[in-house]
């Protein structure tokens, strides 16, 4: 797979997480190693010992009031904190800025999903009476990015991804390449996700709190990306360098190792590596890594289908400076992801 | 601008107004309407009550029945579009799976049977678990990925009515940057109680089939159906000796940054995602033959839309129909862009400029040749295909013959 022939840089971070909203809480739980995930309520999971990490220091009113809360789903509420906060954090005003020069492609996760359940639940307990139109526009999972992107007037490309575990590294790989193309020059990309109550129990009849929905969490996870000269002509603080990005679609059965070895292909020593989806449990993406430095997130902050902004978000607040770091995010039937940083 | 011309090898359809190429070729020309009644669920409640529901559809005839349960309708649908256009292209023979990918654009996908899951949950306090099986607009991605082996790349597009619009300029793009020798690019999408009643309480449903750019129009009508291209470098096509259908020329994809359903109203957002387009890919206003509208049948969007042509086009704006086939095939949302983009090669391929059906009289404020008198010949070779959407998420696709 190629790799950017456009430098292209970091410049901001942004963090809504189980470990609190903001980049501070996100750093202390990776630092302390401390898990932020608390117990499902046993009567919600069926039975004690399953965990979920709900953004519980997150509150809306804190932000916005309460007829813009009102107006948007959970996940386009993390979305468009978020957002604010990456925009500050790389000293962006995108007005001032150039609004048609800045673009947002995120990962979704379950976005829209809770804004359905009930659109649908009025109309099945209460007919069409019980239809509620304020809650359908916010059913589709470009709303956090949309949203975001008419809060703050970004005007540039604009795009949604849903991949399962590699929602965020799929929307990561496209804001690359539109910066690469030059149809911006910056692009803000990353995940959100939201876990509401009513997924826990259609997660438990599925039989995936036993699975891949144990340590489920919610957050956005935010950066803000930008060509290299532009950073550095507006005098923006570069926190890494995008490096190679590969991807495999799925791995092909017998010919497994074909798509692991393009997956593999370039990659160094990385001093740091966060692993994201279920690349925890790859032993052969795990395997090669020697002495690299693990930060498993899904441990920490839980997993989500855009765990991935957060996963890139805690590589590069941890990674020591200078140091080359890797992302590998991987999904139960594919995408797989590889993409390299260097840490500033 | 794009240095690798990419070449569309092979093209599937699955929807109302056909169920692969030849059929939908031939009610294209025909200007065969496929909106009727739609009995998927109980739409009694609803003002409206008509659609463009695919029929006679017996998932049996092209999956077994293990199989069949394992895919959503939506899940379906894509799998049988991809595979005609896979099978259209030859590809699969050509070159490693691991250079295939999958580039999806989806909606409301698995909804229609999570709604079922939703139903029984409230009724008996717990519902049949594989009904959530395709719940996420993802699934359909895989589902092809898994079905056709392919391992190159597998992403899913999520942008409402701009999806798969968005998912071809992507997958060419993938192509064009040396990522995949080839990509299965489109959209798949079911219809469902959720966007059947949503689109019902928004009030822009229009209780007869939809009349794009029409006098008295109220709003659209729901279709269903996916549609898909296999795209490669024009070059390696052209070595391999694959049948060249057409090409993609590159498109934009913008947000309007404006409101998340109403369309800026002055038609510049439009233009601007429209003029970038052709910025994009160097071609020039006078080459452009038509335009396939997002013409939903809204009042607003039709009128917008017509704004933005004249934005663009300036004076040349008489002499470049926008046309809509939502009349044809419904708005398709998640896998309207794709069966659009089939729609706008079939006619180029075709020498035609597609009819914009069920006129009911000239819009003052509509005031462009929208073909609604018939489909007419034309040596066009350049066409280009809106599709706007929910969020402001607009698209631009330019593709030739």
């Amino acid at each position: 797979m190629t790799s950017p022939r456009t430098e292209i840089v970091v410049t901001g971070l942004a963090a809504v997480s189980p470990a609190g909203v903001g980049l501070e809480p996100l750093r202390e739980v990776i630092g302390s190693g401390v898990s932020a995930l608390r117990p499902i309520p046993p009567e919600l999971a069926g039975r004690e010992g399953y965990l979920w990490g709900r953004a519980e220091g997150f509150k809306a009113s804190d932000f916005m009031s309460p007829l813009k809360a009102r107006k948007l789903d959970r996940c386009s509420q993390f979305a468009v904190v978020a957002t604010g906060m990456a925009l500050k954090n790389a000293g962006l005003d995108p007005a001032a800025f150039g609004a048609t020069r800045i673009g947002i492609v995120l990962g979704c996760g379950f976005g829209g999903i809770a804004n359905s359940e009930e659109f649908l639940r009025g109309y099945m307990t209460n007919g069409v009476d019980g239809l509620v139109p304020m809650l359908f526009p916010n059913t589709v999972p470009n709303a956090p990015a949309s949203n975001a992107s008419i809060e703050y007037g970004m005007k540039g490309p604009n795009a949604t991804f849903v991949q399962r575990f590699c929602s965020a590294e799929a929307a990561f790989q496209m804001a690359c390449r539109f910066l690469e193309e030059g149809r911006a020059d910056i692009m803000l990309t990353g995940g959100v996700d939201e876990l509401d109550p009513f997924m826990i129990e259609a997660f438990r009849d599925m039989g995936q709190l036993r699975r891949f929905a144990d340590g489920f969490s919610e957050g956005a996870g935010i950066l803000v990306l930008e060509k290299g000269d532009v950073a550095r002509k507006r005098g923006a603080a570069i926190r890494a360098e995008v490096g190679h990005i590969r991807t495999v679609g799925s791995l092909l059965p017998g010919r497994e190792g074909e798509g692991i070895a393009r997956l593999l292909s370039g990659t160094g020593n990385p001093a740091v590596v966060s692993l994201s989806g279920v690349a925890a449990g790859m032993p052969c993406l795990t395997g090669p890594l020697g002495h690299s430095r693990i930060l498993e997130t899904g441990s920490l902050l839980g997993r989500s289908l855009a765990m991935g902004g957060l996963a890139m978000a805690s590589l590069i607040l941890s990674a020591p400076r200078g140091a080359s770091a890797l992302h590998y995010g991987a999904s139960p039937e594919g995408p797989y992801y590889a993409i390299d940083f260097t840490v500033s | 601008m794009r240095k690798n011309r990419i070449a569309i090898t092979g093209i599937g359809i699955f929807c109302a107004a056909g169920k692969d190429v030849p059929s939908f070729t031939r009610n294209l020309l025909e200007g065969r309407s496929a909106i009727g009644p739609v009995d998927i669920f109980d739409v009694s409640p609803f003002p409206s009550r008509i659609g463009a529901q695919v029929r006679d559809y017996d998932p049996l005839a092209y999956f077994s029945a293990k199989t069949a349960g394992e895919l959503s309708r939506a899940d379906q649908f894509g799998v049988i579009a991809a595979g005609e256009a896979l099978a259209d292209s030859g590809v699969k023979d050509r070159c490693s799976p691991y250079d295939i990918g999958v580039s999806m654009g989806a909606g409301a996908a698995g909804m229609l049977q999570a709604e079922q899951w939703l139903r029984e949950k409230l009724a008996a306090g717990k519902g049949r678990p594989s009904l959530l099986r395709g719940i996420l607009p993802d699934r359909t991605s895989t589902a092809i990925v898994r079905h056709y082996g392919l391992g190159g790349y597998q992403g899913s597009i999520t942008t409402a009515c701009s999806s798969s619009a968005t998912a071809i300029g992507w997958g060419a793009d993938l192509v064009a940057t040396g990522r995949l020798k080839a990509v299965v690019c489109g959209g798949s999408d079911a219809i469902s109680l959720l966007t059947y009643a949503g689109f019902n309480s928004l009030r822009v449903v229009d209780p007869e089939p939809c009349a794009p750019f029409s006098l008295g129009r109220k709003g659209i009508s729901l279709g269903e159906g996916a549609a898909f291209f296999v795209l490669e470098d024009a070059e390696e096509a052209a070595r391999r000796g694959a049948r060249i259908r057409g090409y993609v020329l590159g498109y934009a994809a913008v947000g309007e940054a404006f409101h998340m359903t109403a369309p800026e109203p002055t038609g510049a957002e439009a233009a601007r995602v429209i003029a970038g387009a052709l910025e994009h890919t160097g071609v020039r206003k006078e080459d452009v033959g038509w335009v396939n509208a997002h013409g939903t049948g809204t009042p607003l969007n039709d009128m917008v839309e017509s704004k933005a042509m004249k934005l663009v086009f300036g004076e040349l704006v008489g002499k470049v129909p926008l046309v809509s086939t939502k009349g044809l095939t419904g708005h398709c949302l998640g896998s309207a862009g794709a069966i659009e983009a089939v729609a706008t090669i079939v006619s180029l391929t075709e020498g035609i400029i597609p009819q914009t059906l069920n006129f009911r009289g000239r819009d003052p404020e509509c005031d462009l040749d929208y073909g609604h008198e018939g489909a007419r010949k034309s040596s066009a070779s350049v066409a280009l295909s809106n599709s706007f959407a929910f969020g402001g998420n607009i698209t631009t696709l330019v593709v030739s013959r």
